[in-house]
């Protein structure tokens, strides 16, 4: 799945002057079949989220244009981001958006039972690579914002997809949870010939990418 | 969907539910009830009697003046004309007399010989409840078809009694032929007649028009026939008016018809005010429920937007909420269905008492209302759910 950004600027950013290395009000395309594994780098308020948003169609308030395969992401309908959103690009998003009520396994299992990716078993080997497989009955709204982390990146994982986005997915994660996740999320990208775009603050230096955009 | 309910239902205000389902109990529970006594008390007297419904035989009322033929007891066509112009009235005839004499004579192996002198009058078919097929006459046909008294029944079982003959139900005495002899001074004729229904409100024997008009001219005994009943039918819950009316006019009907027909009249419109009650209740407690689904909808924004996110389609979600609803109003229906059937219980109880014995079953009017109150529900909460769950993705 080929992205492709024409000038886009996020409207809260228009009266920004951006630098000639930034991703807003540049023309430049991401291939996923390039096997991607993209670290988008910047400090707080350059429009990680919004750009993260974008993509998976949750924010419409910008100039430019994006094209999803040639095809402009504004034309698109809500049945084609039903599809994007189930089989073309996975999300984690930086606010997570798990439910509190329902245990680790059971959100990561509602994703699953749209998607029918894995099997109970697999998932539950993910958790337990993971090291979470202890706390899997246990409601997402007693975890730790690290444990939390986890489950939505397996959750993100539970489906086919072309790109994963992922915003700042180890923020709260020590230096060996992440390489954990990290080779995971790799690992995973690479069966599906996927390319994936981490946004983050500062990225653990252990971790390296074929790729770099900046904001 | 066991998790999609866990995570769509859980945030839910019980009271502000439970009001909701009880108004709307209560509302269909009478809606249930209006329409069904609407509906019986209009069919009350069906069957049981040859004239349709609303429909009296009025004549002018006979005083010391006309007994000395100062006034006219006769109707003229343009009088009958001018009732049939008054807003409330939905048809107006002349009931026609016979003009030749009439001998009516049993003519069944099976019947011991019996003759009366009787009277034939005939009105148009549209205000009896006889099938037009069976109400019809041509020369030649096998026999004359006639709606008979109740009273001249009920003569002749006392007759056939007296006989030591068991008596004749209404049915069988549709079984049994009998003759009538038209005649004047000069000519006479036999004609095989049979009774097709029964009346309380006519003391006449009715015959088929084209019969009458067939015997008015061929035995005529030479006097002007006139006039002297007029059948009208009244519009539906109209009765009151109709009465103010004849009474204005110095007019009359038999005494029965005027007490059913307002008694009709009464209950139908104590019952049509309940069944507009009813109606504005349910609505107004259908729009407390969708009011509820709309604030369930509200206070998940969080969760339908995440499941949106996370790929769920949105007719998934319109269709959980939809379900939902459908079922806590199927289950509302079904609770007021039982609760219709135990107040009718009650009620039929109390009419039984009071002389008035309706039909035992329940009136598929009702169940059709109750049908089409839940798919008109079901598809609020169908548009409901689909505008305010759009508006999330």
């Amino acid at each position: 799945m080929i992205i492709r950004f024409s000038s886009v600027v996020p409207h809260p950013l228009s009266d920004h002057k951006f630098h000639d290395e930034s991703i807003w009000n540049s023309n430049f395309e991401l291939d996923s079949t390039l096997n991607s594994n993209i670290l988008l780098n910047a400090s707080s308020g350059k429009g990680k989220t919004t750009f993260s948003n974008i993509l998976v169609g949750l924010r419409k308030d910008f100039s430019g244009c994006i094209e999803f395969d040639g095809k402009d992401i504004n034309s698109i309908s809500i049945h084609e981001w039903v599809e994007i959103r189930t089989k073309k690009i996975s999300t984690v998003f930086q606010d997570l958006q798990l439910f509190p009520l329902l245990s680790a396994f059971e959100n990561i299992q509602l994703k699953n039972e749209i998607t029918h990716t894995f099997s109970e078993d697999q998932i539950l080997n993910f958790l337990d690579n993971v090291g979470l497989i202890e706390q899997k009955d246990q409601k997402v709204s007693t975890l730790s914002m690290g444990q939390k982390q986890r489950v939505a990146i397996i959750r993100a994982l539970c489906q086919p997809f072309e790109w994963l986005i992922l915003d700042e997915p180890f923020s709260h994660l020590d230096i060996e949870n992440s390489k954990i996740c990290f080779d995971l999320i790799q690992s995973r990208c690479q069966k599906l010939k996927a390319g994936f775009i981490l946004t983050a603050l500062d990225p653990d230096e252990s971790i390296s990418f074929n790729s770099y955009l900046k904001l | 969907m066991i998790m999609l309910k866990k995570i769509l239902f859980h945030n839910q205000d019980k009271v502000q539910f439970s009001i909701a389902i009880i108004g709307t109990c209560i509302g269909l529970l009478f809606l249930l009830s209006s329409i069904h006594y609407l509906v019986k008390i209009n069919e009350f007297g069906k069957g049981e009697e040859i004239l349709g419904p609303n429909t009296m035989i009025i004549q002018k009322k006979v005083s010391s003046a006309s007994s000395l033929n100062l006034t006219k007891t006769d109707f003229s066509f343009d009088e009958i004309n001018r009732f049939k112009k008054e807003p409330f009235v939905a048809d107006a005839q002349a009931v026609i007399c016979n003009n030749f004499n009439v001998l009516l004579l049993t003519d069944d192996p099976l019947v011991p010989k019996f003759s009366s002198d009787v009277f034939l009058q005939t009105v148009n078919t549209k205000f009896l409840d006889v099938s037009s097929k069976q109400w019809k006459w041509k020369k030649g046909d096998d026999f004359v078809p006639i709606v008979m008294p109740r009273d001249f029944l009920v003569m002749l079982n006392t007759f056939m009694s007296s006989s030591g003959i068991p008596q004749v139900s209404e049915e069988l005495a549709k079984e049994i032929q009998f003759k009538l002899r038209i005649s004047n001074e000069k000519n006479k004729e036999f004609v095989v007649a049979k009774i097709v229904g029964f009346t309380n409100e006519i003391p006449s024997l009715l015959v088929p028009e084209s019969f009458m008009n067939y015997a008015n001219d061929a035995f005529s005994t030479g006097k002007d026939g006139k006039i002297t009943n007029v059948m009208i039918s009244s519009k539906e819950g109209e009765f009151g008016r109709m009465e103010q009316f004849l009474n204005d006019r110095g007019l009359e009907s038999r005494k029965s018809q005027v007490v059913i027909g307002k008694l009709k009249s009464v209950i139908s419109t104590l019952f049509l005010v309940l069944l507009v009650i009813s109606i504005t209740a349910v609505l107004i407690s259908g729009l407390v429920l969708i009011q509820y689904l709309q604030l369930l909808v509200y206070s998940n924004k969080y969760e339908i937007r995440t499941l949106l996110r996370i790929g769920y389609q949105p007719k998934i979600l319109i269709r959980c909420f939809t379900y939902y609803f459908a079922k806590i109003f199927g289950i509302i229906l079904l609770i007021s269905f039982l609760l219709f059937l135990i107040v009718k219980y009650i009620v039929d109880q109390l009419f039984q008492v009071g002389g008035i014995s309706l039909n035992n079953g329940v009136s598929l009017l009702s169940i059709f209302f109750a049908i089409v109150s839940f798919c008109i529900f079901v598809f609020s909460c169908n548009l409901v759910a689909r505008r305010k769950i759009m508006q999330e993705f």
